[in-house]
């Protein structure tokens, strides 16, 4: 029979040369695995970035091919495995943001940021992301530390790229100041591409300094052979200005220069118009003056009752008999008052639908002689 | 192994190592070190190989059918592999580790480590939905195991060495070194005030910092920062740790439920069943390829909140399926990353329909599948204390600690009320093991039987007359005798019986028919064979005196209770409690029980 009692494993008693033997078996073992680990380590990682990069690239020709959805894949992956190349993880914001996900493109980029608050790339897009979700202040603030950030490749061209992409912002929000103090720095910068110099002319217009526009537009065509772009950015500013015969000329040399472009004869009838009915204008009889000004209010109210009407009745009603009043023809001698009260009538329509209704085309008729009359 | 003279040791070198075997806390320092490093080294070797042959085996691009084919032969290897060679690689290692600790005086084979390691590299790299941690627990320990006995060290010496591989080896594979600690305490020692505690420390430390030598300072996922939106927002927090428990009971259920199923399987068929678990993942993973292997990355997007309410609640139960088919089919792998999954992709779905509800008051859908990570590793493994520190580790977001804490201990709550058994005991049971339960390991039980045990006074045969034994037991002091056949113990028997059987002249009856009837006379008072474990505490060996009337108890293994340790009596018992007999205890002054 079996005993049913257990009987002790015995213990092993090593010698002192077995248990030497053992611990150098044991280090040299450690040694060959650190070697071994560090070797499939470097392969890993090889493997996972070479991997990683090919999902990249992939997933930006499938962006730029508009496909959204798959991009997301390909570059969620390829952030996923090389979750150190913050360039990943920023394209993969900007296709989520592209998919119309903000949300989820902020929650992306915020990692990002807090581990190199310096990302030029990733503060340029928390800024694409904060632009689209209307928080322009918060987004201005990431638009200038990519400006001001790191980046490791092309940093000029992507700073200026990511300045203008502000000014751009600015120009859309009529942040006329903050423009003029983007764009100040940038006027003078001997790498700007043509096309850049005359964008920034066009901006400086925009942002209410057209003689800025004027002298780079000229600075243009004295460089370089005559070009129609530069001679209607140099009607656009003489328009800002008020000097619509300027800017008639400008346009006609643009015509002389590009026949082909109908839109320039809408823009040299727009100026005839405004030439036509500009009551400011000098060497006008004082009768012309006035009928001028009277015609100016006429328009005005018209515009302006139309906005209204539609808003608030009551308030049309009174422009009605407001404007029968003012339109009531005036004796010979106080014409000259007559003329100033409605011009002044006129500019205060005019600053009255400006607050309540849609702003007007800046280059329609009535807005330029309008802001002819305010300069 | 290269034996090395004594005679050519330098005498102060022979000295030192003298010394430093003499004491055993310096032994203690030096081996934990050298575990630590051993152990963190093989463990991200075995991770890296595992994800090179899974990028090797799934190349980017590759057809769609290789998501079947790939994990069904990788089954159908592993399973060979496991069978023909390796039979104790199966599974997830945890069982296995604290079977080693309390069963086999912690000795595991150089051999079952090596199979673990092939089987689980193998397995998982084929896209298996298993874990990588609960085997790298089996071969850390087993490494640990492996030098101690090489060594030549005690066996106290041996086991204590199990949690320290144990733990170095989970700092390493989940790169969270405190929960490693904790878990180690928590979950194979059952006592987080076990002496081992230093030890496990500086393992689990050099482990970890061996990790960052060679593959950096990463955390396992990278999670944006979530904080709670609102007070209110823990009540989301209490319907995630519900939803948590009930899916981990869900899980556990399912996945004993299986293996009970494939258990009952004829032996023969035992190296084919895992292909049934390969297949089973393979079709699933062709229509939903996140569902293969431990999906660490799916888990990540999830936490960045990259979520879709379907996909995620169907992730979620095809995880579970898979992980349960897989396992319960005898694959090499463990459940702590299929857990983690589960319970991601849960706490995905509650955070996107509460952020849909009330999305003012609510973080986004990222946060709780964060929260649900614990709370399902909470009900699953029946580890909070570690399942919030691991957590914390893995993520590094201190943030959501509070809900995290309120979720994780009503999953353990509700996964304790409907599902008695936690996970790995249950495992154990199916493979016929009784290990301890940790709850039952307070300090008031620190006293063991292992104190008081005695050698056993000898044994009778069930079929000895009972004249025979009578003659046997003449002059015992013992109340109680073992009876033993063939195949080891089968009860115990009272001499005052045996004397009463005596007296009415029923020389002639066997032991066995002597038992019966005591048996019946007893009535729900006896059990077939009362017993106590070697490592119980002395308060259930008095316990069970009360309860069959014995005044001496056998003291049997844990892995076959019919091999006898030795005996434990009621008077050994006082003695351990500092209460004076007043003499030798004798059966013949005792009053009945």
């Amino acid at each position: 029979m079996k005993t049913p009692v257990a009987q002790p494993a015995p213990t092993p008693a090593a010698s002192v040369s077995e248990f030497i033997a053992t611990f150098a078996v044991i280090l040299g073992v450690i040694v060959a695995l650190l070697l071994f680990d560090t070797a499939l380590a470097r392969v890993d990682i090889r493997g996972r970035k070479s991997y990683a990069a090919r999902e990249f690239r992939t997933g930006e020709q499938l962006l730029s091919q508009g496909k959204t959805e798959q991009a997301i894949e390909h570059l969620r992956t390829a952030s996923t495995l090389d979750g150190d190349n913050s360039a990943y993880g920023t394209a993969l914001a900007q296709a989520i943001l592209a998919d119309g996900r903000p949300d989820a493109a902020e929650e992306m980029l915020l990692p990002l940021l807090e581990r190199n608050p310096t990302d030029g790339a990733a503060n340029l897009a928390m800024a694409r992301v904060l632009a689209k979700e209307e928080g322009t202040e918060e987004a201005k603030s990431y638009y200038h530390r990519a400006i001001y950030g790191l980046w490791p490749q092309g940093a000029h061209e992507n700073r200026t790229a990511a300045r203008f992409e502000l000014i751009d912002l600015l120009a859309r929000t009529n942040a006329k100041q903050e423009l003029l103090a983007e764009l100040l720095p940038i006027q003078d910068d001997s790498t700007n591409t043509k096309a850049q110099r005359m964008s920034i002319a066009h901006l400086f217009v925009v942002a209410g300094s057209p003689s800025r526009a004027v002298a780079i537009f000229r600075e243009l065509l004295r460089r370089d052979k005559p070009d129609a772009d530069a001679y209607v950015g140099l009607a656009e500013a003489a328009l800002s200005l008020g000097d619509f015969a300027t800017a008639r000329a400008d346009l006609l040399l643009a015509q002389k220069l590009t026949p082909e472009d109908t839109s320039l004869q809408a823009r040299i009838s727009v100026t005839d118009s405004v030439i036509a009915l500009d009551p400011t204008q000098l060497g006008l009889s004082q009768p012309e003056q006035y009928r001028r000004s009277r015609n100016l209010v006429q328009m005005t109210l018209a515009f302006t009752r139309k906005c209204l009407a539609a808003q608030a009745p009551q308030v049309a009603v009174a422009l009605d008999s407001a404007s029968a009043l003012l339109v009531s023809p005036a004796p010979a001698d106080g014409r000259a008052q007559s003329i100033q009260q409605a011009l002044s009538v006129a500019q205060s329509l005019w600053g009255l639908q400006r607050t309540r209704c849609a702003p007007a085309p800046a280059d329609g008729v009535l807005a330029l002689i309008q802001n002819r009359i305010a300069q | 192994m290269p034996a090395i003279r004594v005679a050519v040791l330098p005498p102060r070198l022979r000295k030192l190592v003298e010394d430093l075997r003499r004491k055993e806390d310096r032994l203690s320092l030096l081996l934990s070190l050298v575990i630590g490093a051993l152990v963190g080294l093989v463990v991200v070797a075995f991770i890296l190989l595992t994800g090179r042959l899974a990028a090797i085996m799934y190349p980017a691009g590759g057809s769609g059918w290789r998501r079947i084919i790939v994990p069904t032969l990788g089954s159908l290897l592993t399973g060979y592999l496991l069978f023909k060679y390796f039979p104790l690689a199966r599974g997830s290692g945890i069982p296995q580790t604290r079977a080693a600790l309390f069963i086999h005086d912690g000795r595991i084979s150089l051999r079952s480590v090596v199979g673990k390691l092939v089987c689980c590299t193998i397995a998982l790299a084929s896209g298996i939905p298993l874990g990588r941690e609960g085997p790298a627990v089996y071969i850390g320990s087993g490494l640990a195991s492996a030098i101690a006995q090489r060594l030549g060290l005690s066996r106290l010496q041996v086991r204590s060495l199990i949690p320290v591989g144990g733990a170095a080896a989970l700092a390493a594979a989940f790169n969270t070194p405190i929960a490693a600690v904790l878990f180690s305490l928590e979950e194979i020692m059952g006592d987080l005030h076990a002496p081992v505690l230093g030890s496990v420390v500086l393992a689990s430390a050099t482990s970890w910092m061996v990790l960052h030598l060679v593959l950096g300072d990463n955390p396992l996922f990278h999670v944006p920062g979530y904080h709670l939106v609102s007070p209110w927002e823990l009540g989301t927090y209490v319907v995630l740790g519900i939803v948590g428990g009930l899916s981990s009971v869900a899980f556990v259920k399912m996945l004993l439920w299986l293996r009970a199923r494939f258990l009952r399987l004829p032996r023969a068929s035992l190296w084919i069943q895992p292909v049934a678990g390969g297949l089973t993942v393979g079709i699933l993973g062709y229509f939903a390829p996140q569902v293969l292997g431990v999906g660490y990355d799916q888990v990540e997007r999830v936490l960045n909140g990259d979520i879709i309410l379907k996909a995620v609640v169907l992730l979620a139960a095809l995880k579970i399926i898979a992980t349960s088919v897989a396992y319960a089919s005898g694959n090499a792998g463990g459940v702590f990353g299929p857990t983690l999954f589960i319970g991601s992709m849960v706490g995905a779905a509650v955070g996107t329909v509460a952020h849909m509800l009330f999305p003012a008051s609510t973080a986004g859908p990222g946060a709780y599948a964060l929260v649900g990570m614990g709370a399902a590793f909470a009900g699953v493994i029946r580890t909070p204390l570690t399942s919030v520190i691991m957590i914390f580790e893995l993520t590094r977001d201190y943030t959501i600690i509070v809900p995290l804490m309120i979720s994780n201990l009503l999953a353990f709550y509700i996964s304790q009320k409907l599902q008695k058994e936690p996970i790995y005991e249950a495992l154990a049971h199916q493979d016929g093991l009784h290990l301890p339960h940790r709850a039952s390991a307070t300090r008031s039980e620190l006293q063991r039987v292992s104190t008081a045990i005695r050698e056993s006074p000898g044994y009778l045969d069930p079929e000895m007359t009972i004249a025979e034994a009578a003659e046997r037991v003449t002059d015992s002091v013992f109340e109680s005798w073992p009876v033993a056949d063939e195949l080891g113990l089968v009860g115990m028997v009272r001499i005052r019986h045996i004397a009463a059987a005596m007296d009415q002249g029923k020389q002639k009856m066997t032991i066995a028919r002597l038992m019966q009837i005591a048996r019946r006379s007893a009535g729900n008072r006896s059990v077939d064979l009362p017993h106590v474990h070697n490592d119980q505490p002395l308060s259930r060996a008095l316990a069970r005196m009360r309860d069959n009337g014995h005044n001496v108890l056998p003291v049997v293994s844990r892995a076959n209770a019919r091999i006898m340790l030795g005996v434990v009596t009621f008077a050994d018992i006082l003695k351990e409690y500092g209460v004076e007999s007043p003499d030798e205890l004798d059966y013949r002054d005792q009053p009945d029980l």
